[in-house]
């Protein structure tokens, strides 16, 4: 399937939003955290932002948007919902912060963002979700961007607690980097290898020929399904979903920890985000380029 | 109200591609796109056969929109443009479509395209404009092989209809437009076991396919 960019935008900002809040909802819940409340709440609402603005630009009657939504379950209704459930909570948070006597948002405000900046993600993941699409039609999916979330989250949150030099949060933020880093990492291999495996999903004629494509060849499944562990696109996905967007981020966040200088963690979380924003973007390009539909020769 | 689909006798289709450019010219369908496309499926040695010409066998494929039972288009669709109609076939309403697309990926056969004129999606209507009008669906009536039949699935596959004179096979055209065939009595004889389906994950296409034995069928 041809790369859709502006859902590949959706789905990343969407991931750096949820799990930017999700990760202050836990330092809320800690009671870490105070400075970066501001700051993180911005970074979220910027990337719900520009994620909102990058489907727009995928749908061909956008103005036609509040025609629609009648289809409640729908997966992109959902999203829709979620994104405004967000929406509420980040102001939520920012009210109950601005009103407390210390400045902290409420415990519950915590879990509640825990809660709806992961679920949001799950969300998006599942409306992708079809079975005319074996290589999306896996929990894999979802489970991949509710990790990819926290993995983005955690770099995020160690940038902006270096920045505004929050102590108490630096060590948290890192380790939950890591931690998703490596989460995220076995989850990329148990999902590459599901994929590679899937050639037995597809109708398989062996030969076809379509007079309206006479010089197009027949679409080899096996070869398409199979190029992400050892194939064409095993370079892409071994250098630069695996080893640039997890391994290099997740090195970076141990050196950070080690360190425990704030500034390092603004320079090594910036590094690091930069690297796992690489690798999120070359696996959703990858998750297209391996979409093949179940009867895949019209 | 009704429950209608196409039947296909792959035994009589020549792969003529008379319905893929039937459909296009009565629909409109932009240079590109499809909404039927006629496949070659094969040729494959026949089993038991020598493994060279002539132990050989092959059918062509007319594939469109299936008019699922449970459309997976309907599903995510968000705007509920992508509908089932009473005539239980599965509609596109352009004014509410926003051109998402997810339809398109959601699809298991692949055969809805974006009108990049319109910026809606469409694809096969079963000519919808034709057959509430008691006509046939184009392909079905412009079939060079007499090898589609349409009809309601609520009164039987065997009564399912295409353009014939049931008496005088080698009438004038205007005629033969004129008179219609039930498919029982026109084509040669099948079971139950000859009639197949699209490979169904789930979304239960309606759309039918004959293909005796003799012929394995593989799609």
């Amino acid at each position: 399937m041809e790369l859709q960019w502006p859902l590949i935008l959706f789905t990343f900002f969407l991931c750096v939003a949820g799990g930017t809040l999700a990760l202050q909802g836990l330092l809320t819940v800690l009671g870490r955290g105070k400075q970066m409340q501001l700051p993180s709440l911005i970074v979220a609402a910027a990337a719900l932002v520009v994620g909102g603005i990058s489907v727009f630009l995928h749908l061909e009657h956008w103005e036609r948007i509040f025609n629609g939504f009648g289809h409640i379950t729908s997966g992109i209704t959902l999203e829709f919902i979620g994104c405004i459930v967000f929406a509420v909570v980040l102001v939520l948070y920012f009210f109950l912060m601005r009103r407390s006597e210390e400045g902290v948002a409420p415990k519950w405000v915590g879990v509640v963002a825990i809660i709806v900046g992961l679920a949001l993600c799950a969300v998006t993941g599942d409306s992708y979700l079809m079975s005319a699409l074996p290589v999306w039609d896996t929990v894999m999916l979802p489970v991949y961007y509710v990790v990819n979330a926290c993995f983005l989250g955690g770099l995020v949150a160690m940038v902006v607690a270096g920045a505004v030099k929050c102590d108490d949060a630096l060590g948290l933020t890192a380790k939950v980097a890591l931690v998703a880093g490596l989460v995220q990492l076995v989850v990329l291999v148990i999902y590459a290898v599901l994929i590679n495996n899937m050639g037995g999903m597809f109708t398989e004629v062996t030969y076809y020929f379509d007079p309206t494509l006479p010089d197009v060849g027949m679409i080899d499944t096996d070869s398409v399904v199979g190029s992400i562990l050892t194939g064409s696109n095993a370079l892409a996905y071994w250098g630069g979903v695996q080893l640039v967007g997890v391994v290099v981020p997740v090195v970076l966040a141990f050196l950070a920890m080690r360190g425990a200088a704030a500034s390092k963690f603004v320079s090594f979380g910036a590094l690091g985000l930069a690297c796992a924003v690489v690798g999120s973007f070359i696996w959703r390009a990858l998750l297209y380029m391996v979409a093949v539909h179940a009867l895949p020769f019209f | 109200m009704a429950n209608y689909a196409i039947v296909t006798d792959l035994n009589r289709c020549t792969g003529c591609l008379a319905c893929t450019v039937a459909c296009k010219a009565i629909n409109g369908v932009d240079v590109g796109n499809f909404w039927i496309k006629t496949l070659r499926i094969g040729p494959h040695p026949t089993e038991g056969g020598s493994g060279h010409f002539p132990d050989v066998e092959m059918y062509f494929l007319p594939v469109q929109c299936q008019h699922c039972e449970n459309p997976e288009c309907v599903r995510v669709c968000p705007t509920e443009a992508s509908h089932i109609a009473e005539d239980g076939t599965i509609q596109v309403d352009k004014e509410k479509c926003i051109g998402c697309q997810f339809c398109a990926m959601a699809c298991p056969y692949g055969v809805r395209y974006l009108n990049e004129t319109e910026k809606v999606v469409e694809k096969c209507t079963l000519c919808e404009q034709r057959i509430s009008q008691g006509e046939l669906p184009q392909c079905v009536a412009q079939c060079g092989a007499r090898a589609r039949f349409f009809g309601d699935l609520d009164q039987g596959v065997d009564n399912f209809e295409g353009p014939a004179h049931p008496d005088s096979p080698g009438c004038q055209y205007d005629e033969m437009t004129k008179t219609r065939v039930k498919m029982k009595d026109y084509i040669e004889a099948y079971t139950n076991d000859d009639i197949h389906h699209l490979t169904d994950t789930g979304n239960a296409p309606k759309l039918m396919y004959i293909l005796r034995e003799g012929r394995k069928w593989r799609a």
